[in-house]
């Protein structure tokens, strides 16, 4: 490959990088290729030397998803990173996607409880007013039968369900923040990992 | 050798020779290669890598032959994360090394109690 078709190539492979970083990180490869032709190096050896352009691509890709994945936290960033990293032969990733999976799974769980409750909690406080004001609503019977000692243990326990639910989502969001934030941290960890040739070392 | 192994070793080598001077990435790719077989272009992500984490700074400088050159220095951030993985490297090569000579390990005492 000679240097137009090696700049070429890399510039195809990093067409989705934002402009800006994929011209930076051409002309790195720019002055490299002349430095080595002041040097007395064919464009062929150079590009030889720089190894395969989908190595550096993938590098430089999986770098600026992970980032994309930091700055912008979103679901589909987190996948796409994971995929990224795994992209570059990274299988410990395997062996760690399973248990990804599993805790966001508990997260996922115990946030929508945590919903459920707060609106189960609402709807208890709320369920002797509404058969007070249309008492032909189909209400379930234990929360309307009884005098008002009855009533009144309904909506304290409404408004403890309310506030259990509360503390629960809060918590889920700390932990599903903190979980993340470890995550892109050892998706950053992986990325120290520089593959080389075949027969180095 | 494993990816595992090579893990940090082209960062530290990249922050010491940056420690000593600030250097252009050609010049960087030919001390290392000098020493160690790298696939020369997996140091540019790398230097791009580092130089977001703020470990280098770069600047531009003239050359008395052709165009201007992009050169790399060395933060104060990226001191701090050279000798740490100074430190770590050494501890790590010392343990293996007296793994390895087990019974003619007397010159590596120096470093043993670091």
């Amino acid at each position: 490959m000679n240097k137009k078709e090696y700049l070429e190539e890399l510039r195809r492979l990093l067409r989705k990088l934002p402009k800006e970083d994929r011209e930076d990180i051409i002309s790195d490869y720019e002055e490299h290729f002349a430095i080595g032709l002041e040097k007395g190096r064919t464009e062929e050896e150079i590009s030889q030397a720089l190894g395969n352009p989908k190595n550096v691509a993938k590098q430089l890709k999986a770098g600026h998803v992970i980032k994309k994945a930091e700055v912008k936290p979103s679901v589909g960033g987190m996948i796409e990173a994971i995929l990224a990293a795994m992209g570059l032969g990274l299988f410990n990733l395997i062996f760690v996607a399973v248990p990804v999976l599993l805790v966001t799974a508990v997260i996922l769980t115990l946030l929508v409880a945590g919903f459920v409750m707060i609106f189960a909690g609402i709807y208890w406080v709320l369920s002797p007013l509404l058969h007070f004001i249309i008492p032909q609503l189909d209400l379930p019977h234990f929360l309307t039968s009884g005098g008002i000692l009855n009533v009144l243990v309904i909506v304290a326990g409404g408004i403890g369900l309310t506030a259990g639910g509360i503390i629960l989502v809060v918590a889920m969001a700390y932990i599903a923040k903190w979980f993340y934030e470890l995550l892109i941290k050892y998706l950053k960890l992986n990325l120290r990992i520089i593959k080389g040739r075949k027969r180095d070392f | 050798m494993n990816t595992q192994f090579k893990k940090g070793v082209l960062e530290l080598c990249v922050l010491v020779l940056l420690d000593r001077k600030d250097c252009y990435g050609y010049e960087m790719v030919d001390e290392i290669s000098k020493n160690i077989s790298i696939s020369e272009g997996t140091i540019y992500p790398l230097l791009k890598r580092l130089k977001k984490e703020d470990f280098l700074d770069s600047y531009l400088k003239e050359s008395q032959d052709g165009p201007p050159r992009k050169y790399y220095k060395l933060t104060g951030l990226g001191r701090e994360k050279k000798e740490q993985l100074v430190a770590e490297w050494r501890k790590f090569s010392v343990g293996v090394n007296n793994l390895l000579y087990c019974g003619n390990n007397d010159n590596l005492g120096d470093f043993k109690d670091e």
